[in-house]
């Protein structure tokens, strides 16, 4: 690819203190940038003298986001609207609807795929970690959509496809089944409530790792189970993290648990997880206790967000723009202020922020990636509370553009 | 009034269906809707044929909704079309208060453009009615007033509005009352008040001078009360008392009444019945910070409940969209109303009432003689609407487009 300069951008200098040291404001200045071979080369204020040139017309410069929990391969959207039946039995009405449903979608499957990746990467996204179905109803074909929607977007974003024994690892004997999709293209082992679900935490989480140890692969578990129960099940998953030498390289989806635990309980809990670096993924609800991000993070456990679903049989609601997601965490957390705002940018991009918490600016650097978004605000703090719109994104120096898929028919 | 006319192609529903096992989906079908002198005169199948010399606008296929109502905005304390910022952090409320004091004078001289910007984003939205809460204290006298009144009677053919004279310093330091007497012969409509425990230290005289204000002027009544538990739960029991004896029925609100979803259940069933009996309201803004009133069983109870966007992007909140429609959103996210008749039903919080279609799947709007005001929606029924928050492609306020295009 040929050298490009990004000019007029807009990157984010420091901070502005008030008299009693508060943060007061963020200052930015207009920079023109050099892209080279996917890389930022160079970081100017001279006026570029060569030819080839894009106008960022004084647009913020932000690092690009990261979707780290969704199901592409189980979703209504590009389809035709459809609400969700009410939940007689709870879970497991959807789990029964599944029987039907996933067969019935796989004919679209792909192409429903194709059109939640586009939305993402309008919205700004270039990495997404999404759960696929490996179940007993749907075998390995849902990931077989999955693999193929997502490498036809391998030139825009990286991605990892997390092996989701949706139906019970153990409990609709799926122990074969994830095996055999951690070959045929899923990245990270699943799980879902070793103790709701399977009915036997120690067994499942073992196999869990097991799988995950066998393929060098990290995982990746749905823990919904509440207070005592799912920090029981953290706990065991922080043990076994250790045996595999998985450090660093196992998540918790969701973890309401966390949402439970209060006062020494939950910092305990924290340095467990902490120990074995072991992350967190939130959707950050609104309809139950939130887990307690800033907390988390203040302990040093790296917590992201993501959608679940933008609309599914599960739930009719979601957007899939992760700057909305991040002002809905700011205001559930009164993140209000400017510093505060400033920093809610970094549980949706892999803890990257243009400036670090002394307000120098730690990003972009000469060096790093070309991957990135201009958006229509003044400064990040701005971005997050106004949801300010994504103008342009780039995946190593390349403007991400549309692959326009067909309308799906109903 | 100009001539009658047509809006062709809009999509209505018109019931619902079940599917084999017994799930609910929404029909709609395309109809002619005629518009004389603001109202719907005709509501035609499309297959009706317009007479070729009557005018037309083609609506597209697009669904149709009743407008909204934003029943809670501080339209004076907004920095919309000012350049960014955040809030400054405090450690308690008298802070905030304290700051808001301070940056009221230099805020002054916008206020006219300020409120202007968040009428247009409302109106962009689709709501076509305001009730604003605005400002009346020591420092701002009635200026912020001018300005809001000034904003609103520019926009008085696009949608309809009421304002609230509201004490947001405290009704009973000095001189409030006097300056609230003002504002009420000043062009505001209704007597607002705040936190009779919380900022004026004295629930029954709080309430008895807004009672008092409000009979003086013959006029509703909207307070403000966060004051949380039971003593927020004793202060709109204490209300409905002075409401009842006063007999001002249908004319008293509380606004966000976070204390109704704090107390247990039997308390919440008696102020429920209580309210509804005195046909009083209660405004939430949906927070997701906060206990919210149980809405469900106020609405059971006849209660009426609407729905605000409260003021934001101002010196309290940098948050905020000025869409109701998102704040219905929140609302059947918060309470899993997931279904489709769940979702559908959760549109009367934000319209004052009105669905397109009652429990029972039957047409209730729009009907002929209806005012002719109507948000059309890029989605498929009222359903999709709320769960997805759908854009909005045009409004129509009286027979007239006030917002989009067609």
């Amino acid at each position: 690819m040929t050298a490009f300069w990004l000019t007029n951008v807009r990157l984010e200098k420091g901070f502005l203190y008030d008299k009693s040291e508060q943060v007061s404001s963020t200052y930015t200045e207009i920079c023109h940038l050099k892209i080279e071979s996917g890389k930022i080369t160079e970081i100017s204020q001279e006026e570029p003298s060569e030819e080839k040139q894009v106008d960022a017309n004084g647009h913020l410069l932000l690092p690009s986001l990261r979707e780290m929990h969704i199901h592409i391969d189980k979703t209504y959207y590009g389809g035709p609207w459809k609400a969700c039946n009410p939940p007689i039995k709870g879970i497991f009405t959807r789990l029964e609807e599944e029987k039907e449903l996933l067969p019935k979608l796989l004919p679209t499957a792909q192409v429903r795929a194709e059109k939640m990746i586009e939305l993402l990467l309008e919205n700004g996204h270039t990495h997404i970690r999404t759960h696929c179905n490996v179940d007993p109803i749907i075998g390995l074909k849902n990931l077989e959509a999955t693999v193929n929607a997502l490498s036809k977007y391998e030139d825009v974003l990286t991605y990892d496809i997390v092996a989701f024994p949706q139906h019970g690892l153990l409990k609709s004997d799926s122990v074969q089944l994830v095996r055999d999709a951690m070959k045929n293209g899923a990245t990270l082992v699943g799980g879902v409530d070793p103790g709701t679900v399977d009915r036997n935490i120690e067994k499942s989480l073992y196999t869990i790792f097991e799988i995950a140890a066998e393929n060098s692969r990290g995982v990746d578990i749905h823990l919904h189970d509440p207070n005592t129960l799912g920090a029981f099940t953290f706990e065991r998953m922080a043990h076994y993290t250790k045996e595999a030498g998985l450090k660093g390289r196992a998540t918790i989806s969701h973890g309401i648990a966390l949402g439970d635990l209060q006062g020494e309980d939950l910092a305990n809990m924290a340095n467990l997880l902490k120990e074995q670096e072991i992350d967190v993924s939130t959707t950050v609800p609104i309809n139950r206790t939130t887990i307690p991000i800033p907390t988390l993070d203040k302990v040093g456990i790296s917590v992201s967000v993501g959608h679940d679903s933008i609309t599914d049989h599960w739930s009719p609601f979601g957007t899939g723009n992760t700057i909305k997601k991040l002002s809905i965490l700011a205001e559930r957390f009164r993140m209000v202020d400017e510093y505060s705002l400033s920093r809610a940018l970094k549980y949706g991009t892999g803890g990257v922020t243009p400036l670090n918490d002394a307000g120098e600016r730690v990003w972009p650097k000469v060096g790093d990636d070309a991957t990135m978004m201009l958006v229509d605000a003044t400064c990040s703090a701005e971005a997050i509370a106004r949801r300010s719109t994504v103008q342009s994104l780039y995946s190593k120096g390349n403007k991400v553009e549309s692959k326009h898929i067909d309308t799906v028919q109903a | 009034m100009t001539a009658p006319y047509w809006i062709k192609n809009v999509r209505l529903e018109t019931g619902y269906i079940q599917d084999e096992e017994g799930n609910y989906e929404t029909k709609t079908e395309l109809f002619h809707l005629k518009i004389q002198d603001k109202k719907f005169v005709e509501v035609k199948n499309s297959s009706y044929l317009i007479p070729a010399e009557e005018e037309t606008i083609d609506a597209k296929s697009f669904l149709a909704m009743p407008t909204f109502k934003e029943m809670h905005n501080h339209l004076d304390k907004t920095y919309l079309s000012l350049d960014w910022k955040a809030c400054t952090p405090v450690k308690n409320l008298a802070e905030r208060l304290q700051l808001e004091a301070m940056e009221l004078d230099e805020l002054a001289p916008t206020t006219e453009q300020r409120a202007s910007k968040m009428i247009e984003l409302l109106l962009s939205h689709g709501s076509t009615h305001i009730r604003t809460h605005v400002n009346i204290d020591p420092y701002i006298g009635l200026k912020n007033l001018e300005g809001v009144r000034a904003a609103l009677e520019n926009y008085s053919d696009k949608l309809s509005y009421e304002i609230v004279a509201f004490p947001q310093h405290g009704l009973l330091r000095e001189n409030v009352i006097p300056l609230m007497k003002e504002a009420m012969e000043s062009g505001a409509h209704i007597v607002g008040g705040l936190d009779p425990a919380g900022i004026d230290k004295n629930i029954e005289k709080s309430l008895y001078e807004v009672m008092d204000i409000a009979a003086e002027y013959d006029a509703g009544i909207d307070i403000h009360l966060h004051d949380s538990g039971h003593v927020g739960y004793y202060t709109v029991d204490k209300l409905t008392e002075m409401v009842e004896e006063a007999k001002w029925h249908n004319r008293v609100a509380v606004s966000h009444a976070f204390s109704l979803g704090d107390v247990p259940l039997p308390q919440q069933e008696d102020i429920a019945a209580k309210l509804g009996y005195l046909g009083m309201s209660i405004m939430s803004t949906i927070p997701i910070t906060k206990t919210l009133p149980p809405i469900e069983l106020l609405d059971r109870n006849g209660v009426n409940v609407y729905l605000g966007c409260d003021g934001f992007y101002d010196s309290w909140s940098p948050f905020g969209t000025g869409d109701v429609l998102e704040k219905v959103t929140r609302y059947s996210e918060i309470y899993r109303k997931s279904d489709e008749r769940g979702l559908a039903h959760s549109l009367k919080y934000g319209t004052g009432g009105q669905t397109p279609l009652n429990e029972d799947g039957e047409v209730i709007w729009p009907l002929e003689g209806d005012e002719a005001s109507l948000v059309l929606v890029n989605a498929s029924c009222v359903s999709e609407a709320v769960a997805r928050t759908s854009k909005r492609e045009a409004v129509i306020y009286k027979g007239k487009v006030v917002s989009g295009q067609l």
